[in-house]
């Protein structure tokens, strides 16, 4: 279950994420991530990805449904890391679309406060999403920079 | 085994200053996905990464010395993919130096100084390069 917190991190704050995959021989890639929706069930996210960056993703997680995922609010450095499984993928649909160019707004607010570049170098850092991927959330980590990072926040850690 | 050299116009972007992204994976198959502050060039055939404090990424990549890294051209509105090696950590030494400065630098100018700190610099060999253009998408305002 993804925390009311973290969902509103989600929806509201984080401008920025990545993904990583991982092959049959445990060769880690890397994917950018154009946007993300959160499932009404709030235990599952809809990951999207650019046409650029879909070399081996959807034959890796089929192969072993194993997905990463580094969220990020910029400039703050709030970050999360969601790890979880593969469920299923499709086409995007315009929902999807949507939610990729909020997160483009997103991000160039985010940086225009703080950096001199160029608006229209900024909306180019954001693809569009060709490709809708489900994962099954199982795990998040605290991830922002500082003595706490790496801390697992879901399930929590034992003390 | 084919001696892949980084070539000359990945420099500058190595050092914009941009953050990078790393993907390693544990010796059980977890990929593990993290921001880096610095892809420092070695020479042709190496970089190396800073190890600050992700622990979990350092544990994996003593596990399993494959790891990707993406850094990131804006103004080119591209970013290059590199598949990495890991060879050996530096605690001391001029690469170890360099680095130490450039993060105390990038640290300085993000609001994270007494935050960022190099503990070793992390050598890499590059098994592979490649530079990805990323296509127009017109903004919807």
């Amino acid at each position: 279950m993804i925390p009311g917190k973290l969902i509103r991190f989600l929806e509201q704050d984080a401008n920025v994420a990545f993904a990583g995959s991982r092959d049959r021989d445990l060769v880690p890639f890397g994917h950018r991530v154009s946007g993300w929706r959160v499932g009404a069930d709030h235990r599952t996210m809809t990951i999207l990805f650019p046409d650029e960056f879909l070399a081996r993703l959807v034959e890796s997680l089929q192969q072993n449904r194993e997905l990463a995922i580094t969220v990020e609010a910029f400039p703050s450095h709030e970050t999360y890391q969601f790890k979880g499984h593969y469920v299923n993928h499709r086409d995007v649909d315009d929902e999807d679309v949507e939610a990729a160019d909020r997160l483009r707004r997103r991000w160039v607010k985010g940086n225009r406060m703080f950096s001199n570049t160029p608006e229209d170098v900024l909306n180019g850092f954001v693809s569009r999403p060709s490709l809708a991927v489900d994962v099954e959330v199982l795990e998040i980590y605290l991830q922002t920079p500082g003595p706490g990072a790496g801390t697992r926040l879901v399930p929590p850690m034992e003390r | 085994m084919p001696v892949i050299r980084l070539p000359s116009d990945i420099r500058p972007v190595l050092e914009n200053g941009a953050p990078a992204v790393m993907v390693t994976c544990s010796a059980d198959g977890k990929p593990n996905t993290t921001v880096i502050s610095q892809v420092y060039y070695v020479d042709e055939t190496h970089v190396a990464l800073s190890f600050q404090f992700f622990s979990k990424t350092i544990r994996n990549v003593r596990e399993n010395p494959r790891a990707y890294v993406c850094v990131f051209d804006m103004a080119g509105q591209a970013h290059w993919s590199l598949q990495l090696q890991f060879e050996r950590s530096e605690t001391e030494g001029p690469v170890f130096d360099t680095m130490d400065m450039q993060i105390e630098a990038i640290a300085s100018m993000t609001g994270m100084s007494g935050i960022f700190k190099l503990r070793a610099a992390d050598i890499y060999r590059v098994v592979s390069v490649e530079r990805v253009q990323h296509p127009a998408w017109t903004p919807s305002e």
